[in-house]
């Protein structure tokens, strides 16, 4: 026994032991949110539940989301106290007509359940999933389909109803976004000139014929968008629900409509590589419950190489200077510590002080200096992307600074001295040969950086992200990017889905997709900044012969 | 200054092996001197088979030249050595070069002394003068041997002086030989190997300077070969 | 042999050994002193360094050769603590002297280290990086400038097809030489070396001693090195120094054969210690 604890053996094995939990911690916890969010895009297959007992019978259509068997006893809202019973959770969907998405269904008087093929599910724009039987299709009030031709007749002016929707989004957030924007410069641009008490007359009618033109090509746009609007309207469905009622939808309400039973698994990864696409490419839609996050993802990744481009100099010259040209002594000692608590407080802290000091005292004084026309609306003096990128480039200082001053200490001397006994300064001997030689450990720095700015979510939630953000910071419009744009966060989007939407239930699938996809963000991003590093550090190796 | 080092290398070996060299030096010298010796002795008492003996030794000496010149080669190839080092290598290497010719040239005295008995049975006493000559030089090959030992440039400059009173007592035997040949021309195979015998003396005191000098560039790192004595020694002792 | 002729042999073998002919002198060194802190560095060193000659400082390891090495170019100027008092004298100036331009001191005054230390760049940018810096801006200059400086490192027939490929692929050898070449690339009167074949193997060690024999004609060199042999090898001029102090200065066959001081003898012999 005492040999083969001296044999060094069960240190071996306890290393390796902790190396697999922390890998079976890190596997299993992706595996979860991997299997969790993903499975929400998959088409499942509907089933139809028949239930008949002596007084009525019912039928429910629904997708099950999971089903268990339990003791009847724990069970509280039926009646039988014995033996086990079997109970799904199903997915009914038809918000706007039964109230709620999910029920719990338990198989007593159910006489059979079956996936009859003709289901027809319909992802619509407001109110959640449809389920039920198509019956016909309506031209205004004239129905257009017979038994042949139901499915693809539908089809076809689904298509043409969602490219009508599509045009109108194009316009309204197209040309009459721009137009929108810039009639709201015109008017600060008066203003401005009025304060700035420069309103000449020559100005004003420049500027009213400006409005002018722009009102006149509002208006245009404006009714192409009435007439798109008229088109939009004009098909509807008759649709059978589960209880025998039928009901008018206008396909204008409806995003997509499938057959999962008629499905082969072909079509069904087809319809999974779709869904999960337009998820990521979407806006979202409903409170966040529904459509996609594409905002989200936009408004981290834009935060993070923002925070990366203010976080890099500041980091790089404080680390030189701290390590190149400060004497060091007590004073250097004393920053440096400084430095390294600053890595220890609570993000939140810096959100608080990123509020106190950039929002409302820098961006308020920004405000009443630059932007006096859009008083009493702040500009900058409201929370934003450039407040959020700095109070993360803030928290993310240390980092940078103690991993560059580890690369820079890492420099061989022969180098600098190769580089000043060939006549080069200082500061030349820093700039071609150090700092180029310490990129690697900048990088590492930055890496560290990225991976705990992505992941921050307190901070920014006093000093720039919001629930919904209309516009995305980078759009068409000059100066194209809007550093004064409030922007959603794939992290505060999974809070809000997952805690403050309106319908949990629901949102959960989502939940676990957004934190995968904030995961693949992140690592994306690292990858992205090691192959970089990878490729420099090939570049200047150091000199090891 | 006394340039003479005997404090000891960081590699002992190198001690080792230069202590190793000295001493086979020494021993060859010792050889050759008791050769010197041994061919003088057999010339004045015409003695043959101490002649032969003196002959068949030779070959000792010749052996021990090449085995030193070997050890100077793996001292050069293996050491690298410097200053008194490389000086003291270089000297060995000469010194034992004319240590070898002065073991040829007893070799050639008792050949000589050979010749004599073979002829005479009696060595004249008129021959007195190479005895003189004789010991001269053989006193001047222990001088610097023992010189060579102490590494005492004293001791080498005297011997170096010596060779002039080597040269003159030369000059003056060969005039009294040709005067005995032009006596008694009966005798001149007689003389004329006498002669040959003091040749190799006159050559044996040479030789000894030869190696005195190689004493003083040893311990003064200076060639004064060729040179003014009195010169030399005025700038040594300007040195000290 | 002539009285005359005699004592002419005479001098010329015992008077004259230090100073055959009349060179010029191209950086004169008086009471020299530095200081690191408190510690004495350097003791009062005096000397006079011959023009287009190799001069070689041994030692014991700590006695201040590399750091007199590094006086002729002002580097010790980047360690805080270090006081330099006394002169060197290079073209009638004390290079110590206050407003003393120390970039375009060490322009004149080259220097190679005992670790091959090329920058991570191309080869071409490596010998190039001295000339951009004094502000040399055509392709074509810079072309001939580099070429000029490899082939006086013997290095170009190795590395001319392959300029822009990075200078950390090289051997330990050709490094070094890229190193020598990217120092009389900006053309230097006098080049320090450091060691300079110290990390390399005995073959590269000769071409780059052979490399010291060709430049001797243009530059005039300083090596410190540990390998006496070496010393012995490349060097007109040796100086031994011990513990701060220049224990001997002379002739290189001097020193090798009959050094005058006994310190000198037991270190070049394997005595010292």
């Amino acid at each position: 026994m005492k040999n083969w604890f001296n044999s060094g053996t069960p240190w071996i094995w306890l290393n390796a032991g902790a190396i697999s939990i922390a890998l079976v911690a890190v596997f299993g916890l992706l595996f979860l949110i991997l299997i969790r969010g993903m499975s929400h895009f998959w088409p499942a297959n509907v089933e139809a539940f028949y239930y008949q007992n002596a007084e009525n019978s019912l039928t429910v259509i629904a997708e099950i989301i999971e089903s268990e068997t339990v003791p009847a006893d724990t069970v509280r809202d039926i009646d039988i106290k014995e033996g086990n019973i079997t109970r799904y959770l199903v997915k009914t969907g038809n918000r706007d007509l039964l109230g709620s998405d999910f029920r719990w269904l338990y198989d007593i008087d159910l006489v059979r359940y079956e996936q009859p093929d003709n289901v027809m599910v319909l992802e619509r724009i407001e109110w959640g999933n449809f389920y039920g039987y198509l019956n016909s299709v309506y031209e205004y009030d004239t129905k257009v389909s017979n038994e042949g031709n139901l499915w693809s007749e539908f089809e076809s002016r689904l298509k043409r109803s969602a490219d009508i929707r599509q045009q109108i989004l194009d316009l309204e957030q197209g040309e009459i976004g721009a137009i929108n924007y810039q009639l709201e410069r015109l008017r600060l641009k008066e203003r401005r000139l009025i304060i700035d008490n420069e309103l000449s007359d020559s100005a004003l009618n420049k500027i009213t014929e400006k409005r002018k033109a722009l009102k006149v090509e509002y208006a245009g746009l404006l009714k192409q968008t009435q007439v798109l609007y008229r088109d939009i309207n004009r098909d509807s469905i008759r649709a059978t629900v589960m209880d025998g009622k039928v009901v008018s939808i206008p396909l204008e309400k409806i995003v997509k409509a499938w057959q999962p039973n008629k499905f082969t698994l072909i079509e069904k990864l087809n319809f999974y590589v779709s869904s999960l696409w337009s998820f990521i490419v979407e806006n979202p839609r409903e409170a966040n419950t529904e459509g996609g996050i594409f905002p989200a993802i936009f408004g981290t990744v834009m935060m993070v190489i923002l925070m990366a481009i203010l976080v890099t100099p500041f980091g790089v010259i404080a680390a030189v200077y701290l390590r190149e040209y400060a004497r060091q002594g007590v004073v250097i000692r004393l920053i440096r510590i400084a430095v390294n608590n600053l890595a220890g407080v609570p993000s939140i802290v810096y959100g608080v002080f990123g509020l106190g000091f950039f929002v409302y005292f820098l961006g308020g004084n920004i405000d009443s200096l630059f932007y006096p026309e859009a008083q009493p609306a702040p500009t900058f003096g409201t929370p934003g992307l450039l407040w959020s990128s700095l109070t993360l480039a803030l928290l993310t200082l240390p980092v940078v600074i103690v991993a560059t001053e580890e690369g820079l200490s890492r420099i061989p001397v022969s180098l600098r001295e190769g580089s000043l006994g060939l006549g080069a300064t200082k500061v030349e001997t820093l700039w071609l040969v150090v700092l180029p030689m310490a990129s690697p450990a900048i990088m590492t720095g930055l890496i560290l950086a990225v991976a705990r700015a992505a992941g921050e979510v307190a901070p920014l939630m006093l000093v720039g992200v919001v629930k919904l953000a209309p516009d995305l910071p980078l759009d068409g419009n000059f100066p194209f990017l809007h550093l004064d744009r409030k922007f959603m966060h794939l992290g505060f989007h999974i809070y809000d889905v997952g805690f403050q939407s309106p319908n949990v239930e629901a949102a959960r699938p989502l939940v676990y997709a957004t934190s995968f996809l904030l995961v693949v963000v992140i690592v994306g991003l690292n990858l992205t900044a090691i192959n970089l590093r990878n490729k420099l550090r090939e570049k200047y190796r150091a000199l090891d012969n | 200054m006394d340039n003479t080092n005997n404090s000891q290398h960081i590699s002992h070996k190198f001690d080792q092996e230069m202590e190793d060299l000295r001493n086979k030096v020494l021993k060859m010298g010792g050889l050759v001197e008791q050769q010197i010796g041994g061919a003088i002795e057999a010339l004045q008492s015409v003695n043959a088979i101490g002649a032969e003996e003196i002959i068949l030794r030779d070959h000792k000496v010749n052996a021990l030249e090449v085995i030193i010149d070997e050890a100077c080669t793996q001292i050069l190839a293996r050491r690298q050595p410097a200053a008194s080092d490389l000086r003291m290598v270089v000297a060995v290497i000469k010194t034992i070069t004319d240590l070898e010719r002065i073991g040829d040239e007893a070799e050639k005295i008792a050949k000589m002394a050979l010749n004599i008995a073979e002829e005479d049975a009696g060595f004249n006493s008129r021959y007195s003068g190479i005895s003189h000559l004789g010991n001269h030089v053989h006193k001047m090959v222990h001088d610097v041997l023992d010189a060579y030992a102490r590494q005492d440039v004293d001791a080498a400059i005297k011997v170096v002086r010596a060779d002039d009173k080597a040269d003159v007592e030369y000059q003056d035997l060969i005039r009294l030989l040709i005067t005995f040949m032009m006596e008694d021309p009966r005798r001149i195979s007689e003389v004329l190997d006498v002669i040959w015998a003091a040749r190799a003396l006159e050559r044996i005191g040479d030789h000894a300077k030869n190696i005195g000098e190689y004493v003083i560039y040893l311990v003064k790192g200076k060639d004064v070969r060729h040179l003014d004595l009195d010169e030399v020694e005025k700038i040594f002792s300007l040195d000290n | 042999m002539s009285e005359a002729i005699t004592t002419k042999i005479d001098s010329a073998l015992f008077t004259a050994n230090e100073s055959e002919e009349d060179t010029e002198i191209c950086m004169d060194v008086n009471n020299l002193s530095l200081y690191y802190g408190e510690a004495q560095a350097l003791k009062d060193i005096n000397f006079k360094l011959k023009k287009n000659k190799v001069t070689a400082f041994i030692g014991p390891s700590g006695c201040g050769k590399s750091t007199l090495l590094r006086c002729f170019n002002r580097m010790n100027d980047l360690v805080d603590s270090v006081k330099v008092e006394g002169e060197i004298i290079l073209d009638n100036e004390n290079i110590y002297a206050p407003g003393v331009d120390v970039t375009s001191l060490r322009q004149r005054v080259g220097m190679v280290f005992q670790k091959p230390n090329p920058f991570p760049m191309s080869i071409f940018e490596n010998v190039a990086y001295g000339l951009r810096l004094q502000g040399f801006k055509k392709r074509r200059l810079l072309e001939e400038k580099v070429e000029w400086a490899l082939k006086g490192a013997a290095l170009w027939d190795e590395v001319k097809d392959r300029l822009d490929e990075s200078a950390l692929g090289m051997s330990g050898g050709q490094q070094q030489r890229l190193v020598i070449a990217r120092a009389i690339a900006i053309e230097p009167e006098i080049i320090l070396l450091d060691e300079p074949a110290s990390a390399l193997d005995p073959i590269s060690t000769l071409k780059i001693e052979e490399l010291i024999y060709e430049l001797k004609s243009n530059y005039t060199i300083l090596i410190v090195t540990h390998n006496m042999q070496q010393a012995a090898r490349v060097s007109d001029e040796t100086a031994f120094m011990y513990m701060g102090e220049m224990i001997e200065f002379g002739n290189t066959n001097t020193i090798f054969t009959n050094p005058a001081k006994k310190q000198t003898e037991d270190y070049i012999t394997g005595r010292y210690g």
